[in-house]
């Protein structure tokens, strides 16, 4: 798990106030006094976001770290200009983004998020799970979700549980991956998100929604298989 | 299975709860169709369930291990701090 400090309501501070957010400031602050273990915390802290980003538009996942590598030394060259109009965390991921579309373009390839608004039209669940239009009750379950509340919390939290939800993000389409990375997996707020990687809101919903279908699907096939 | 008499008459569809289930549960359904939506969630047992189950599918991604720092890159990365607060 990563150390998910970006609260929502610290970048919806950081952008109203137009100052750097009470954590932030503290943090940016040691950072530019050059003090090595607050690196080495935001480091690793941003790590699963940071890695998340790149991977959407490296081919490797050693392209990916030198990406990684790449926007660290430029968030330090930077540091001094960090204003706080969006916390730490989106600014570095920001960088992380910028840095990876460059590279994707001078590799003349085209970035993911380029076609963000065609993607799949898969439907959340499958037509057949519902009632026909000559049903009495069309468009109703034909047969309810089994209620998950009532498995043992072993069975539902279990290492094998976990293993089925990680396989199904990592088949996910790239958008629907990188977005549920960042906002199940790392804890981003869906405005860090959208600055990010420059969805509207509504994209950013219909990528999530479709990314967490399916692996609702996958986990339904899971525990009730 | 007891027939969900009405339902259509609570303004959504199973089939429509679904589609917007992650509006619902990002809080971006306007009001009133926050109203209708929790009307039909509360005489359907079976949108219901649907609704706890994504929420359930999102707060077990949170439980995933995410991607580690590898060990040469943090090296890297401190070694390139350190070049940094000498410059
Ligand atoms: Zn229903």
């Amino acid at each position: 798990m990563s150390a998910c400090t970006y609260s929502v309501g610290t970048v919806t501070e950081a952008h109203t106030a137009g100052h750097i957010a009470a954590d932030d400031s503290a943090l940016v602050a040691r950072l530019r006094d050059g003090d090595e273990r607050a690196f080495e915390e935001v480091v690793s802290s941003f790590y699963p976001s940071m890695i998340a980003v790149a991977r959407g538009y490296a081919r490797t996942r050693a392209v990916a770290d030198e990406i990684v590598q790449e926007a660290w030394i430029g968030v330090l060259k930077g540091i001094d200009r960090f204003e706080g109009r969006s916390s730490l965390r989106t600014w570095v991921l920001q960088i992380v983004a910028n840095i990876a579309r460059t590279r994707a373009v001078r590799e003349a390839r085209s970035a993911p998020y380029s076609s963000f608004e065609t993607g799949d039209a898969q439907p959340a669940v499958e037509p057949e799970r519902f009632r026909g239009p000559d049903d009495p009750f069309p468009g109703h379950w034909r047969s309810y979700p089994t209620d998950w509340r009532t498995l043992p919390e072993e069975r539902l939290v279990s290492n094998e549980t976990l293993a089925v939800v990680k396989q199904a993000i990592a088949e996910l389409p790239e958008n629907q991956r990188i977005v549920i990375t960042l906002r199940d997996m790392t804890g981003c707020s869906a405005a860090e998100v959208c600055d990010t990687l420059g969805l509207s809101p509504e994209n950013q919903r219909v990528l999530l929604h479709r990314a967490r279908a399916r692996v609702r699907a996958r986990l339904e096939r899971h525990l009730d298989g | 299975m007891v027939e969900p008499l009405g339902i259509r008459e609570h303004g959504y569809t199973c089939r429509e709860v679904v589609d917007v289930a992650s509006e619902y549960v990002e809080g971006a359904l306007p009001p009133e169709e926050t109203t209708l939506f929790e009307l039909h969630l509360n005489f359907c047992d079976g949108c219901f369930t649907f609704i706890d189950q994504i929420k359930q599918a999102a707060a077990l991604s949170r439980r995933v291990s995410e991607d580690e720092l590898p060990e040469p890159l943090r090296l890297g990365l401190l070694e390139a701090f350190r070049d940094w607060k000498r410059s």
